[in-house]
């Protein structure tokens, strides 16, 4: 297996790139690996997308990288977990599996979707192995790429220490220095990636040790929104401390999009349902969200989570108690998307924000 | 993994959407970012909208029914019979034997297409589609008041509003982003909320006054707010004298309408209405929404116009965030009536009993004998089919056995009819009925634009190619016109039609697929170089001088009685889109309200002895049907509300076919019915 | 690498009809290694499939003693149980499971058992009954309390007639509903206690049946004396993947389809909304 990209390996080596080498870099990447890297549109949106094969509309994609100030809607979990899968398809008494294997390397990720990735990682992988998952990360290569500014006004991943630069669980992380990266190697297959490229990348002069810091610590300055993560995770995890006028009012407002969940990077539940004519078709999940009624409503019509606020408790419970509880980690990554892709302007850092500081804002 | 940005295919907001496929299906789709009304968020259904195009149960080839039974046929073949048939029954009956129903669904080229054809090849102005059923009070009205019939604000203006008056729109469920854009403004800048609807919706909880007046008293309240205006001398007698004419009627008018007299006809407390009254008039940025609530009723134009005379009393209208807004209901219903897909105006609302206007579209089409006289309405082409009077009906994306008022009316007439043609992507139970069906593409696989409810022209681009032999509609059509002979009607992309209508519709007159860019433009949009219009009415009203059309409070068709005691109205439910052709494909949404109910008041279940999702019988003097009781306090006491995307229980087989004299919309929002457990 | 989410056929070997709206269903599977390795534990269940109708967790209602077939009893209540329904002997249904935990064998041998059921809740039971049956020298004294909505309505009337035969074993019916010709008692099941004296010394009780019935008859166990570990029930939610990745059966940080079904009273009590679990 390679780049498991969930390898502790402390970043032990420091190479340098010329910002101007990377698409040659990503070009010739992509004739072995398939490479997932942020591309700008013509509106400004930002996608990490597949580049083409194709030779010309490859170059054309090159063009569109960006690495700097990237804010994708989606976390790049959609290249594992995309939100409509097939699971097996059928006809008559046959029925055949499908899952997708191909090779993956993952260029320009935030610190804090790197954390989502191996948190999801680590729960597809947990007792039962999800198959479709597992597969497509069998073969996997992840180059993270820390962020000097916020890249949305909602991120606050440095209360969360979840960024604005990864410590571990990176292939290779790219740290921004002008007009290069400095990159750190984070595994072995991480320094594989470097030596089978290794015309692009040079060695680093001087003290970079004390340079990479201090870009981190500034980079860390950058983020104006504040809050008081930890406090948060223990005041969750005393189950005598019930915010449930908070979650009342917060599921009164949610007009039930399911949007916070889609775009959370550690956000796994899906639906699964057939698509059929005659007696040919195909087995799919796509993603789910808990706080829809419909969610936990059985067919009898009984349903334990009918009312809103336990929808909208579960929620908040799940990422910032039962998460921690069963794995050390919140599964808040602190990446702001949820607040920046809900039409009411509710989101994890205000609800966090209402119970450390005691206040009504959502 | 291609990705494309497009329209979502569901409500009038217009969120923009990037969609993503495999090559062969469609896998997800994402909010942009950066689209004005998206901003990054989308309601569930655009989240899911990825999912209903998938379904193998796709029409992918021709049909004609033959002995009962639909059989798969070549596009030759069945456009053949279609063409034949038509060209018989033109030359026979004449042209007006014939009628065409476009549909909101699809694009504005779509829709001027079905109308060209309809005009300039058949000759009939028998065109119409489902605005008809949505909002032709407000295209009729509003064009009254202040010459346009469209929302006069921007989605993005909300946020600047002081006060908020909604009316007749369940906002956070059937516009969701202007739902939500309403909430914010609320919460977190303070503004007031006015919420006067039958139905406690979401946003009721938000609002600083709430009133709950009874179905179909709109007028009696409107014309209270504007009694109390003027009788606390709050209307704005420059914007009167400067901007309006028939102000003296007006207040002739409303001098009746006393805080006493409303509350007795619409229950709504005078107070209530003396304090909204005040808030609404004392406020800078006020701004009044509205939706079906208000159209949907055999008074739907003079509800219409009631509300002008609110804004135009005060003063409210022609500033950014302070105007009137009909929230339309579908995607492109916008569109498609300004294309012209409706019986009586050709694109940009010009008046075909115009001869020169006339004569700019025979020039144009290069066709001679435009029909001048005003075709028949959605209603008016289905009873004449059921007469015999109409002998071709060609349907175009729509489902009006479940959508139409008096199903069973629609039913029968519909299988009366001699040849009905049906293009969709489904079959509908519509198509059940039809001699043809054609098989057409869907949003994702076609290009075109789509006009939202803050008149934003927008496109949507083809991501996948339709299943089997399906077609866009666009092209479906300009091959029944090839095959009728005529050549006008030969495009390579739809980028040429909007050419088209753009050389022939001022409004439209500026914009091109170049121009569109990623987030389109807002009509009026004149000429090439126009940055597109967020405002209407600003320094003047379209028409000139904005006009009072006062109106007397007339209570609705049917009102109850002894035995059809309660009052229901209609609606429709967040998850589903109308008749369910898409959403109930769509397993999120289909999982979310699997199953038709109707919503009853506790006081009322407790007199009844009627417990929650207990199956009781519906009935009005139409039909019966049978369904579960959600008990609660949404509706008043003595009404009842159902939504009606259900084939299972459709609410259409109850409600009444009465419609607004000028309009001619249908009352969905009020009847009588009985209510028994079974 | 095993792909959980993959069913494999299975023949129906038999199908019996219970009540009027539900079937046993004999089942075994086609492939001969499959079916030697198979192996499953009282209370478990599996994801039963007809391709094209979808997928539901229905319990194994045979007993893990009784080799060589699988049994599920099934009720017609949605898409896939109806498509179920409508499958006839020799046809194939597939199979994947079995999964979740099971009720306790080896730590309730020495005890007086209580089963108190409510409808098809004796599905799952019966695995265990019958488990315990064909291991009847290692209990005591057992009582199987079981109520249905109408006489119609109670499942495996002739395995009901057997284990009332077996000696220190009582079987008390009750329907809510009685019919012409019902001779026995009419109420929930918790009424049964006024007719039979419910002893907890060295007892286990195990609860079995729709939510609400669980709910009042683990009330009534409780007060009665039982302690709460000592009364296990089973916990019902909306499934799709079974195997703790699809998300819906969650309750804080449990899943039911991995870590239940089968709960004891203390553990339902240690939720954090615990009176929303039923
Ligand atoms: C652990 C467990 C054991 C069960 N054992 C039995 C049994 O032995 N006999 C029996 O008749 N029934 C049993 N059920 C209930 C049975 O699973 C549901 O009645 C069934 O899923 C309904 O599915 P449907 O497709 O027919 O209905 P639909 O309404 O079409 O349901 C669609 C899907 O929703 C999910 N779902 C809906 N209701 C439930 C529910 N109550 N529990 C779990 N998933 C649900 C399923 O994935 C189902 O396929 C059991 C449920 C669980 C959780
Ligand atoms: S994004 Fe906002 S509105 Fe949508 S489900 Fe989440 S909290 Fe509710
Ligand atoms: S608000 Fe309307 S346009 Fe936007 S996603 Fe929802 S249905 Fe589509
Ligand atoms: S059923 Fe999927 S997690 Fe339990």
């Amino acid at each position: 297996m390679r780049g498991k990209g969930g390898k502790d390996m402390k970043a032990s080596k420091v190479k340098i790139i010329g910002k101007k080498k990377i698409k040659d870099l990503l070009r010739e990447a992509s004739q072995e690996w398939n490479v997932y890297v942020p591309q700008k549109w013509s509106d400004g949106d930002v996608w990490m997308d597949q580049l083409p094969k194709d030779k010309q509309m490859l170059d054309e994609a090159l063009e569109d990288v960006v690495l700097e100030d990237v804010d994708t809607v989606i976390s790049p979990k959609d290249i594992f977990f995309p939100q409509l899968e097939s699971i097996f398809k059928f006809k008559d008494d046959k029925i055949w599996e499908t899952p997708e294997f191909s090779p993956k390397l993952i260029f320009g990720v935030q610190p804090c979707d790197l954390k989502g990735i191996l948190f999801s990682d680590d729960f597809y992988r947990r007792n039962f192995e999800d198959r479709y998952y597992v597969s497509r990360i069998q073969n996997r290569l992840i180059v993270a790429r820390g962020c000097l500014r916020p890249p949305r006004p909602t991120c606050f991943c440095s209360s969360a220490k979840t960024g604005p630069f990864a410590e571990d669980g990176f292939d290779l992380q790219l740290v921004d220095f002008g007009d290069s990266y400095f990159v750190e190697v984070g595994t072995r297959e991480g320094e594989e990636f470097i030596t089978m490229h290794k015309k692009f990348f040079s060695e680093p002069d001087g003290n970079y040790d004390m340079t990479i810091k201090e870009i981190k610590t500034k980079a860390c300055d950058s983020l104006e929104l504040k809050v008081d993560f930890q406090n948060a995770l223990s005041l969750m995890a005393q189950d005598s401390f019930i915010p449930e006028e908070n979650y009342r009012r917060i599921g009164e407002r949610c007009i039930y999009c399911g949007g916070c969940l889609y775009v959370c990077p550690t956000c796994t539940c899906f639906n699964v349902f057939d698509n059929v004519k005659d007696k040919e078709g195909e087995r799919v999940r796509n993603w789910d969200a808990c706080v829809f009624e419909g969610y936990t409503r059985e067919t009898s019509g009984h349903n334990p989570r009918k009312d809103k606020w336990l929808r909208t408790a579960r929620r908040y419970e799940h990422k910032l108690k039962f998460d921690y509880k069963v794995t050390g980690l919140s599964g808040c990554i602190a990446c702001g998307r949820c607040l920046s892709s809900c039409p009411v302007g509710i989101g994890i850092s205000k609800f966090i924000q209402e119970i450390t500081e005691k206040r009504k804002i959502m | 993994m291609p990705r494309v940005l497009t329209t979502c295919i569901y409500c009038g907001c217009g969120c923009g959407l990037y969609l993503i496929s495999d090559g062969k299906r469609l896998t997800g789709a994402y909010p942009s970012r950066n689209h004005p009304v998206s901003r990054g968020a989308l309601c569930v259904k655009g989240w899911n909208s990825y999912e209903f195009s998938n379904d193998l149960n796709r029409l992918t080839a021709p049909l004609i029914k033959k002995d009962g039974k639909f059989i798969p046929a070549s596009w030759d073949e069945t456009l053949g019979l279609v063409v034949e048939k038509f060209k018989h029954y033109k030359n026979t009956f004449g042209p007006d034997s014939l009628a065409f129903l476009s549909s909101a669904k699809t694009t504005n080229e779509e829709n001027f297409l079905m109308m060209k054809l309809a005009r300039a090849v058949f000759k009939t102005n028998n065109i119409d589609h489902c605005a008809r059923l949505c909002h032709a009070s407000t295209v009729v009205g509003l064009s009254l008041a202040f010459g346009g019939g469209a929302m006069t604000n921007s989605i993005n203006e909300f946020k600047d509003a002081e006060v908020i008056l909604v009316t007749g729109s369940d906002t956070t469920a059937q516009h969701p982003l202007i739902g939500s854009r309403i909430i914010n403004t609320v919460k977190d800048k303070g503004a007031k909320l006015i919420v006067i609807d039958p139905r406690e919706i979401q946003l009721a909880k938000y609002a600083t006054i709430y009133a709950q007046p009874k179905c179909g008293t709109d007028v009696a309240w409107i014309n209270g707010l504007i009694y109390v205006i003027i009788a606390e001398d709050l209307h704005d007698k420059k914007f009167i004298e400067e901007r309006t004419e028939g102000f003296l009627e007006l207040k002739r008018t409303v001098r009746d309408y006393t805080p006493e007299l409303v509350e007795e006809i619409t229950t709504i407390p005078k107070e209530k209405i003396i304090e909204i009254a005040r808030l609404y008039a004392k406020a800078r940025k006020s701004m009044i929404v509205y939706s079906m609530g208000i159209t949907q009723h055999t008074t739907g134009v003079d509800n219409v116009l009631s509300l002008a005379n609110l804004a135009m009393v005060t003063g409210h209208i022609g500033f950014a965030s302070t105007g009137v807004n009909p929230l339309r209901g579908q995607n492109n219903v916008q569109g498609s009536c300004d294309v012209g897909a409706l019986p009586d105006v050709y694109s940009g609302y010009q008046s075909l009993v115009d001869g020169d206007i006339r004569k700019k579209f025979e020039q144009g089409w290069r066709v001679e004998g435009l029909p001048p006289k005003a075709g028949l309405t959605v209603t008016e082409i289905i009873s004449a089919a059921g007469e015999g009077r109409i002998k071709g009906l060609y349907i175009m994306g729509e489902n009006p056995i479940i959508s139409d008022p008096d199903s069973n009316h629609v039913r029968k007439c519909l299988s009366e009819v001699e040849f009905l043609v049906v293009q969709d992507i489904f079959l509908s139970d519509t198509a059940e009925y039809a001699d043809v069906v054609l098989p057409s593409a869907s949003f994702a696989e076609k290009d075109g634009t789509f006009t939202n409810t803050e008149r934003r022209v927008e496109r949507i681009r083809k991501v996948i190619d339709p299943p089997g032999q399906a077609k866009a509609d666009w092209q479906i059509l300009s091959e029944v016109a090839r095959r009728m002979g005529y050549k006008g009607m030969d495009y390579k992309h739809p980028s040429e039609i909007m050419d088209e209508i753009a050389s022939l519709t001022p409004i439209y007159g500026g914009i091109t697929y170049d121009r569109l860019g990623p987030y389109g433009l807002q009509w009026p949009c004149p000429t090439k170089d126009h940055p597109g219009t967020s405002v209407l009415h600003k320094e003047k009203f379209t028409k000139g001088k904005g006009t009072f059309m006062p109106r007397p409070y007339i209570p609705p068709a049917e009102s109850t009685d002894e035995e059809y005691n309660f009052v229901l109205t209609t609606g429709r439910v967040y998850w589903h889109w109308h008749t369910r052709t898409m959403t109930n494909r769509t397993s999120t949404l289909e999982r979310e309200a699997p199953e038709p109910y109707v919503e009853i008041n506790c006081e009322d279940a407790e007199d009844l002895q009627i417990r929650d999702d207990q199956l009781i019988k519906v009935s009005s003097r139409r039909g019966a049907i049978t369904l579960k009781v959600r008990v609660g306090h949404k509706v008043a006491k003595g009404t009842l509300f159902i939504p009606f995307h259900y084939r299972e229980a459709a609410a259409n087989i109850l409600t009444i076919l009465a419609v607004d004299p000028i309009a001619k919309i249908p009352e969905y929002k009020v009847c009588a019915v009985k209510v028994e457990k079974i | 690498m095993k792909n959980e989410y993959f069913p494999y056929p299975a023949v129906i070997e038999d199908i019996k009809t219970e009540t009027t709206d539900t079937k046993t269903f004999r089942v075994w599977f086609t492939d001969k290694v499959l079916a030697d390795s198979f192996d499953y534990q009282q209370g478990q269940f599996m994801e039963l499939s007809v391709p094209g109708a979808g997928e539901a967790p229905i319990s194994i209602s045979s007993s893990p003693s009784r080799k060589g077939f699988l049994e599920f009893t099934i009720r017609a209540a949605g898409k896939v149980t109806k498509s179920i329904h409508m499958l006839k002997k020799g046809d194939y249904i597939y199979l994947r499971g079995p999964y979740g935990n099971s009720f306790p064998f080896e730590d309730i041998k020495g005890k007086n058992l209580y089963f108190v059921v409510g409808g098809i809740g004796l599905a799952p039971l019966r695995s265990l009954i019958n488990l315990v049956m064909d291991n009847r020298n290692n209990f005591r004294h057992i009582k199987v309390l079981y109520g249905a909505r109408t006489p119609d309505d109670l499942c495996f009337k002739d395995e009901l007639e057997q284990w009332k035969k077996i000696p220190d074993t009582e079987v008390w019916l009750t329907v809510d509903k009685p019919s012409a010709g019902w001779g026995g008692r009419v109420g929930v099941v918790t009424e049964l206690w006024k007719e039979t004296h419910i002893n907890p010394e060295n007892a286990v009780s195990i609860v079995c049946g729709p939510p609400i019935m669980i709910k009042f008859a683990a009330d009534k166990l409780q007060e009665s004396g039982f302690k709460d570990k000592d009364i296990f029930m089973t916990l019902e939610r909306y499934m799709k993947c079974g195997i703790g990745k699809c998300g819906h059966c969650n309750i804080d940080d449990k899943f039911i389809c991995k870590d239940g079904p089968v709960f004891t009273y203390e553990q339902k009590k240690g939720f954090r909304h615990k009176e929303h679990i039923f």
